[in-house]
């Protein structure tokens, strides 16, 4: 079948755009035999991606749209006969620095981006979960913000503009690229963390922002999680414009830890820290001051954690409720050394300003019989979330998991109003199914 | 106009009680308009509801009866937006004007949509936080006329426009049912319904609660004005302060024109008359270093050629430097019977070349402008005053803007940065969208509100046959 399916793309697009047939592994869509697309294309221009979910469209092949490939799986598996990479769709197409803004192609790393915005001392402080080797319209179309977002906000708040190809490849043009934009309804906001089930996002324009000139990292460790989390509740909450307010456990030797990061001009930062010192000399723990260097390379790493990881959930809680983690995370460690293989751990780290938190075990077992009390326990933390008014996804995961917890939970109101948007968009219903648990 | 049957009436008078029912043509006309008073017609009906119930059983009624709903808040808008156009039935939410709750554990508050914008941060301002978003109007617009358009302020370059402060949202769609939407933070898995609501211009539905997200108040605010000779030297002193890296909470021009007219006013704000333009620079956070960009920032005005350079001691002396600003719109009524208040945005390192374009286009069609604008987001605010009763005048006047908004456009700006399209600009649609995209804007509405009887004839320009859209 993948052989015939094969031979029509040859007639739709450049022989380049057509990925040999032996990266198709690279570009798993799941784990088992549905999980491999017939074809991966990695079209050159937005109109020929355009013209490609045009005849999808026509022909009912279902698209999962993707940038380097780094996501496939997030959100369960994804039954599909075509993944569409933006890969190729990388240029920067407008950067005038005076304007702190620039326009590029989804397909630019963030990696690339820095690199063309950092000479002229500028940045898109966006940190997402694996880091900066992810492409810029993946961060989009995920929406996902790191331990940045406590200052900056997240795609949402930085995102000027877009082109979105429509499932039934309309080539659609929403905002700008000025900092204030009110012309037409929002659908630049509908279309950042849409998860690919609207269209693919092809290009993006955003603010960039001065780079500070200090860069300072406290790693607070040496007591108990419940002390450091009322330590950084504490700090979430006082009005210094704190760069980042992170509390980890198990990601490293050394016992949990709360990571604080300082941006800003050099007296704005030894304001900052003199007062953070202060407010912590009355606890027991170990402080230690991290410079730029060292403060830049904790972040890139921070990061990268949850790649390999077995399984990772994220929850969204109000601050106030992220205590509830602290007795959670307790029955999974016992889950985790009972059940899994010897040195398996839990490890979480938790945006805790904006009540956001990933969830990460390092090895599962692989037989179903032995991941029945993950389900159980995986069910009653979403129960528990969701009776809070949160919410639990789990990005990824054994198939057995992923199918018996289910990526989404319940979702809040507005399901109808999602299904008819996306009907909108996406009429034939061809693009990234199952995702945000619409069909 | 067709007067509504009585059996509505009835039914609205059962919903909110008789005394908030207003039918009487007198008493309408207080609705016939917005802040922009070139649109005026008043509608058939105004509601006041207190409270969501109310207002789906408001909305359920028009829905039954086949009668549009029309979303009304303080009615400070400047495009239209709240006004009955194609007939229906005004819904107002002066009587929902109650904080439910404020969380400063979690830095959220929960308010009817009544609420008046500056009242929320003073009630918040105890726990040390405020909202952060304060359009010019602040002490009468409400929150959710807010949210309807997306507002934006002055401090909006630094904290960002309404849409980043809204985290929720109860809405009674144009069928007379309740959702709500987002909550808790905005990363549960849905599309951003809050996102898409917030400038909806009350096309959706109406939000009857909003949940907003506080910031702390900061702790020090450092304000300078600077005096020029030039529009054009202002606007370089902004390009070389956004360029030096500095952030400031605002950077807000007055030019010429204004300043006369703020200056005879009874608003006089001590800004010389002789002047080109005024810049205000505002930075705020903690204190330590503010000094230190304050002085960068002065450096920066001197260098474009700034005459003067003040800056603020006290808060008397804040409020004194802000006064000739945040005052402008009132006095330009001094300058004529009629002001059109402009607002388009353009990339901020083009502002000096737009501003010499918009003076060359009020030259040529012998009008006269008055710009006050948030310079450091290349929001502009070209005003034009005029005289309505004088046809020819109106007409050079529309023809003006129309050449400004293309202007405004055609250097990668856009044709309303914050008071949104309504009933005034869904002609200057097809400059900024396509076809395909309207057509698409379109059935986005029809998704919240198939039947098109929510706020109907704004935002988007009716479809006409395929290939005709283009500006008239």
């Amino acid at each position: 079948m993948s052989d015939s399916v094969r031979r029509v793309l040859e007639t739709w697009v450049a022989p380049e755009t057509l990925l040999p047939e032996g990266e198709m592994e690279r570009w798993r869509t799941g784990p088992e035999r549905e999980g491999c697309p017939a074809a991966v294309l990695a079209p050159s221009s937005e109109e020929e991606l355009a013209g490609v979910l045009a005849k999808a469209s026509e022909e009912g092949w279902r698209v999962l749209p993707a940038g380097f490939g780094n996501w496939l799986q997030g959100g369960g598996p994804a039954d599909v006969r075509l993944v569409v990479s933006t890969g190729k769709l990388n240029k920067i197409q407008e950067y005038e620095p005076a304007d702190l803004t620039f326009t590029a192609g989804a397909g630019l790393s963030l990696e690339a981006l820095s690199g063309a915005t950092g000479p002229h001392g500028q940045w898109l402080p966006l940190d997402p979960p694996g880091g900066r080797v992810g492409s810029l319209g993946a961060v989009v179309a995920l929406g996902t913000g790191g331990p940045l977002r406590h200052l900056y906000g997240t795609p949402r708040d930085h995102v000027l503009g877009l082109t979105l190809v429509s499932g039934d490849g309309q080539i659609l043009r929403w905002g700008g690229r000025v900092v204030k934009n009110v012309a037409g309804f929002d659908l630049t906001r509908l279309s950042i963390g849409s998860w690919g089930s609207l269209g693919v996002v092809t290009s993006v324009s955003a603010r960039l922002f001065p780079i500070p000139d200090m860069d300072v990292t406290l790693v607070v460790r040496g007591l108990e999680m419940s002390g450091l989390l009322s330590a950084a509740r504490a700090m979430a909450r006082s009005s210094l414009p704190l760069a980042a307010v992170e509390l980890f456990d198990s990601l490293a030797p050394g016992g949990p830890a709360l990571v604080v990061r300082l941006l800003g001009s050099r007296a704005q930062v030894a304001e900052m820290e003199a007062r953070i010192n202060a407010d912590l000399s009355g606890h027991a723990g170990n402080t230690d001051r991290l410079g730029r260097e060292e403060s830049r390379a904790l972040h890139r790493t921070l990061g990268d954690w949850e790649k390999g990881a077995a399984m990772v959930a994220r929850l969204c809680l109000l601050p106030s409720e992220l205590g509830i983690l602290l007795d959670e995370a307790e029955g999974l460690r016992a889950l985790a050394t009972g059940w899994s293989t010897p040195g398996a751990r839990v490890a979480l780290s938790a945006h805790v300003g904006a009540g956001v938190v990933r969830l990460g075990v390092s090895d599962l077992p692989e037989a179903a019989s032995a991941l029945d009390p993950w389900v159980a326990t995986l069910r009653h933390l979403r129960e528990r979330v969701e009776g809070k008014g949160g919410s639990l996804t789990l990005s990824s995961g054994p198939a057995f998991l992923m199918r018996e917890v289910g990526p989404w939970g319940v979702s809040d109101g507005g399901r109808d109003l999602m299904a008819g948007l996306k009907a909108q968009f996406d009429p034939a219903g061809i693009l990234a199914p199952g995702r945000l648990g619409l069909s | 106009m067709n007067t509504l049957s009585s059996g509505l009436l009835a039914e609205l008078a059962a919903a909110v009680g008789p005394e908030w029912v207003i039918s009487e043509a007198d008493r309408l006309l207080v609705y016939e308009s917005d802040a922009q008073t070139a649109h005026n017609l008043a509608p058939q009906a105004v509601v006041l509801p207190s409270n969501t119930d109310e207002v789906a059983q408001v909305a359920r009624a028009l829905h039954r009866h086949g009668v549009s709903m029309v979303p009304r808040g303080a009615g400070t808008g400047l495009s239209g937006g709240a006004l009955a156009t194609r007939g229906g039935v005004v819904v107002g939410t002066s009587r929902m004007n109650k904080i439910l709750e404020v969380d400063p554990e979690n830095r959220r508050a929960l308010v009817q949509s009544g609420v008046v914008n500056k009242d929320l941060s003073a009630e918040t301002a105890p726990f040390g936080l405020h909202y952060a978003p304060d359009p010019s109007s602040q002490t009468a617009c409400t929150i959710g006329g807010n949210v309807a358009e997306n507002s934006g302020g002055p401090h909006c370059l630094k904290y960002g426009v309404t849409s980043r402060y809204i985290t929720g949202l109860r809405v009674v769609l144009p069928d007379g049912e309740t959702v709500w939407l987002g909550g808790q933070g905005r990363e549960a898995p849905s599309f951003d319904l809050v996102g898409l609501f917030v400038g909806s211009e009350g096309c959706f539905g109406l939000a009857t609660e909003v949940e907003v997200a506080l910031v702390p108040l900061p702790e020090a605010t450092c304000t300078l004005l600077a005096i020029f000779e030039t529009l054009g030297d202002a606007g370089r002193a902004v390009t070389s302060i956004i360029s030096a890296g500095l952030l400031p909470a605002a950077l807000e021009i007055v030019d010429r024109n204004t300043i006369k007219a703020v200056e005879a006013s009874i608003f006089a704000a001590g800004y010389p008359t002789d002047a080109g333009a005024a810049l205000v620079v505002e930075f705020d956070g903690v204190d330590a270093g503010l000094e230190l960009e304050a002085e960068e920032a002065e450096r920066c005005c001197e260098a474009a050629g700034a005459r003067e350079v003040r800056r603020a001691e006290s808060a008397e002396e804040r409020l004194a430097l802000w006064k000739g600003r945040k005052k402008a719109f009132g006095a330009m009524g001094r300058l004529a019977p009629d002001l059109l208040v402009q607002d388009a945005t353009v990339p901020r390192t083009r502002l000096p070349e737009v501003l010499s374009r918009i003076a060359e286009i009020a030259d040529r069609y012998q009008l006269q402008v008055a710009n006050v604008f948030h310079a450091g987001d290349g929001n502009l605010h070209p005003n034009i005053v005029f005289d309505r009763r004088d046809p020819e005048e109106t007409q050079r006047v529309e023809a003006a803007s129309k050449e400004i908004m293309g202007v405004c456009v055609e250097v990668g700006g856009t044709i309303t940065g914050e008071h949104g399209v309504g009933a005034d600009k869904q002609k200057y649609m097809p400059l900024v969208f396509s076809p395909q995209e309207l057509e698409l804007l379109r059935k986005v509405k029809g998704v919240f509100d198939p039947e098109g009887r929510c706020n109907p004839g704004k935002v988007v320009p009716e479809a006409r046959s395929p290939g005709s859209e283009a500006v008239s």
